[in-house]
């Protein structure tokens, strides 16, 4: 079952492009996620399929044809210059949207150790840390209207700016930044270093008060990361799930399930870490989504 | 009547050509390469990679950034010695490209830049490697692993 091709590269790139009847589709989308080496062809092609739009972005709408030759050519002109406008207009748009925009939304939060608060999406102008106490949200209010306070004492090294500067770094952060990272082999000296990685990021973004959120995705053999009987890694991941509540690991279903089918093994995760459906799948919808892809 | 309006579709397509022009103008395909791997084999084939990108579509459409962490860093390690790697990176810098080092990945390994690495300078280190693949996507750079 597994040798002979199931879908051609046609199909396939019909597929990805989205060019293929509803229901064929999810019929596609089920044998898809179930084949590994599918699964990994469709995620190719998609990225190239990225790549290709990122490259060629959308180009203005061209203008309908007219083929009806009963048409007045002085009705066809007038319809030329219609078109022109329109075109005109739409490409001037089309290059407005592409300058970077100078009013994205500033939000900075500051996450502290064990205090849920998530990424809110709501605006954000203050940029104080999470009150330990209730003095300091007492004091909190003063802060905007001195420069200096006695709050700043308090705050850690990056916050200690003059508030023109905290203004200026506001606008400078983008909105939230959402970072997928996709591990796949079950290389242990790989893992480890994925795991500096992941761990080095999330304080990058906590040091530079970037709202950020963090899903690790494993497949394949990057599933032993959080398997209970084969992590090497089991308390530090624990411990980076206490530390950052702004990351996530999730287990690809697909693997665990083809763990039990193939090798009877019956899959434990680590505590705190979630299945999706497919790994491969994940991956495409956040991409979708506006998340952005790494593989470490 | 019909004159007034044949200029008028000649202003619109002078205007349209020009919004065209301008417009592709700025477009230049923008790509981060992501290295974190130390195996030469692997860091030959990723210049080779990045060498045959520019090829394909022209260095002055093109604007190209390699990112490098971990043991990816290694690449310039090596290129202070292996000529042919030395000569690789010097082409692609004439290319446009721009090496980036992680400085997170400097400390752990205790890497001094000026010796230890080829042709780095402090404009070329960012303070996260990781992060700086992600912070690129986010400006519009495609991401490749090679």
């Amino acid at each position: 079952m597994k040798q002979e091709k199931r879908f051609s590269d046609e199909f396939l790139n019909a597929f990805v492009d989205n060019q293929i009847a509803a229901e064929e589709k999810s019929q596609a989308f089920i044998e898809i996620s179930q084949d590994e080496a599918l699964n990994r062809q469709v995620c190719e092609l998609r990225k190239l399929h990225d790549l290709v739009q990122l490259a060629y972005r959308e180009p203005p709408a061209p203008p309908a044809r007219i083929t009806s030759g009963s048409i007045s050519r002085h009705a066809r002109l007038r319809f030329g210059v219609a078109a022109s406008v329109l075109l005109t207009l739409g490409i001037v748009l089309g290059s407005l949207i592409h300058l970077p925009s100078p009013t994205t939304i500033p939000t900075v939060t500051i996450a502290s150790e064990g205090s849920a608060q998530r990424a809110a999406t709501s605006p954000k102008r203050v940029a104080l840390p999470m009150a330990p106490s209730n003095t300091m949200v007492a004091t909190a209010p003063t802060r905007e209207s001195m420069a200096v306070s006695p709050v700043t004492s308090l705050l850690s090294a990056p916050t200690v700016t003059p508030v023109p500067v905290v203004a200026q770094k506001e606008i400078s952060d983008s909105a939230q930044t959402k970072v997928l990272i996709h591990l796949a082999r079950d290389d242990v000296e790989q893992l480890g270093q994925a795991l500096d990685d992941i761990e080095g990021l999330l304080k990058h973004y906590r040091e530079t008060r970037q709202n950020a959120r963090l899903e690790v995705v494993v497949n394949g053999g990057g599933l032993e990361l959080v398997r209970t009987d084969t992590s090497a890694f089991a308390g530090r991941i624990q411990r980076l799930q206490r530390e950052y509540d702004n990351l996530t690991f999730a287990a690809c279903q697909n693997t665990i399930d083809r763990l039990v089918r193939e090798q009877g093994i019956i899959v434990r995760l680590l505590p705190g870490v979630i299945t999706i459906d497919s790994g491969m799948a994940e991956i495409m919808r956040r991409q979708n989504q506006g998340w952005t892809y790494l593989q470490v | 009547m019909r004159k007034l309006l044949t200029l008028t579709v000649l202003a619109m397509l002078t205007v349209l050509s020009t919004g065209c022009a301008t417009m592709f103008g700025q477009d230049k395909q923008k790509v981060v390469y992501h290295i974190n791997y130390n195996d030469e084999k692997q860091l030959n084939a990723a210049l080779g990679n990045v060498k045959n990108h520019i090829n394909a579509i022209g260095k002055d459409n093109i604007d190209v950034k390699v990112v490098m962490h971990g043991n990816g860093v290694d690449l310039l390690k090596t290129a202070n010695t292996d000529l042919d790697m030395q000569q690789k990176v010097i082409g692609l810098k004439k290319d446009g490209v721009a090496f980036e080092v992680c400085n997170n990945t400097l400390v752990n390994k205790k890497i001094n830049y000026k010796n230890d690495l080829f042709d780095v300078s402090e404009k070329d280190i960012v303070p996260s490697g990781v992060a700086e693949v992600a912070t690129l996507q986010q400006k519009g750079y495609v991401y490749i692993k090679p």
